[in-house]
């Protein structure tokens, strides 16, 4: 059974043949302004599995990694929808959970950029967690 | 307190010149699939004390409450920017991650955590509700 998402509005929908690599909560301080003020849920998946329908509009970032990232949104409804590095090139696809028609599908595994987190965030005593990216 | 935010790509800036009335980090499933997975986090402030800058796309929909919500944000990077409801209009629901740092802004209680994820970690400190919470008190002259 494929997994499938869409953003708010519908008119983006995605399929995803495979399963998922691993689930991880970003608190970086662009994860925070896109995900209104809480940790960005990111799914990943091989990049190359993911087949979408409908108009993403894209935005290019340099994310606190120093790397530059391709954000997709939906021009609609403004639902966040994936980000993918494109340099250093990547081979992943960092879909938002919360687009997933199963937000459950993997909890998170780990918790990133701790240190741009805000005072007030809480964090999962079960998980790993790194003050900034994975390495 | 003047407070002010930014979009991701800076095409939309604001400037808040007044103090929130409440803050809520709200789990419903729509605010999860506006947040990226986890919940919303907002600042209400009176309409009338946000001065804003730039191009705003907007969405509205019937949220969970019943309320009639349109949601604004970024034309050109979706960055979310606020919400507006039908039965508040004298009141903006900033997204907080929308505002500047450090501004001291922490939410004060959880809504609608019947929806919330099993993995969802809320803050033991926060007053809590299963669904819609009872509405904010109007500023105080």
């Amino acid at each position: 059974m494929p997994h499938t998402g869409q953003c708010f509005c519908g008119q983006i929908r995605f399929t995803i043949d495979a399963e998922p690599i691993a689930t991880r909560m970003c608190w970086c301080r662009d994860c925070q302004r896109v995900a209104s003020g809480s940790a960005m849920v990111n799914v990943v998946f091989a990049e190359d599995i993911v087949t979408f329908t409908g108009e993403i509009a894209t935005i290019e970032r340099i994310a606190d990694s120093g790397n530059t990232a391709e954000r997709g949104f939906c021009s609609r409804c403004g639902t966040q929808i994936y980000s993918r590095m494109l340099a250093p090139k990547g081979n992943v696809l960092v879909i938002r959970a919360g687009t997933l028609d199963d937000p459950e599908l993997m909890a998170p595994q780990a918790v990133i950029w701790t240190s741009s987190a805000p005072s007030w965030a809480v964090f999962d005593p079960e998980l790993p967690y790194y003050p900034r990216g994975p390495q | 307190m003047t407070y002010t935010g930014r979009c991701a790509c800076g095409a939309v800036i604001a400037t808040i010149d007044a103090e929130p009335v409440a803050t809520r980090q709200c789990w419903c499933r729509q605010c999860q699939q506006l947040a990226g997975g986890g919940p919303t986090h907002n600042a209400m402030f009176p309409t009338d004390a946000i001065a804003l800058t730039g191009e705003l796309s907007s969405h509205s929909y019937v949220a969970a409450s019943g309320n009639t919500i349109q949601h604004d944000f970024c034309a050109k990077c979706g960055t979310p920017i606020w919400g507006q409801s039908s039965a508040r209009p004298q009141f903006r629901a900033m997204r907080i991650g929308f505002l500047d740092q450090p501004h001291g802004i922490k939410p004060q209680m959880a809504i609608w955590l019947d929806d919330a994820p099993d993995w969802a970690v809320i803050d033991p400190t926060l007053e809590k509700f299963p669904g819609q919470p009872p509405p904010p008190r109007a500023p105080t002259a």
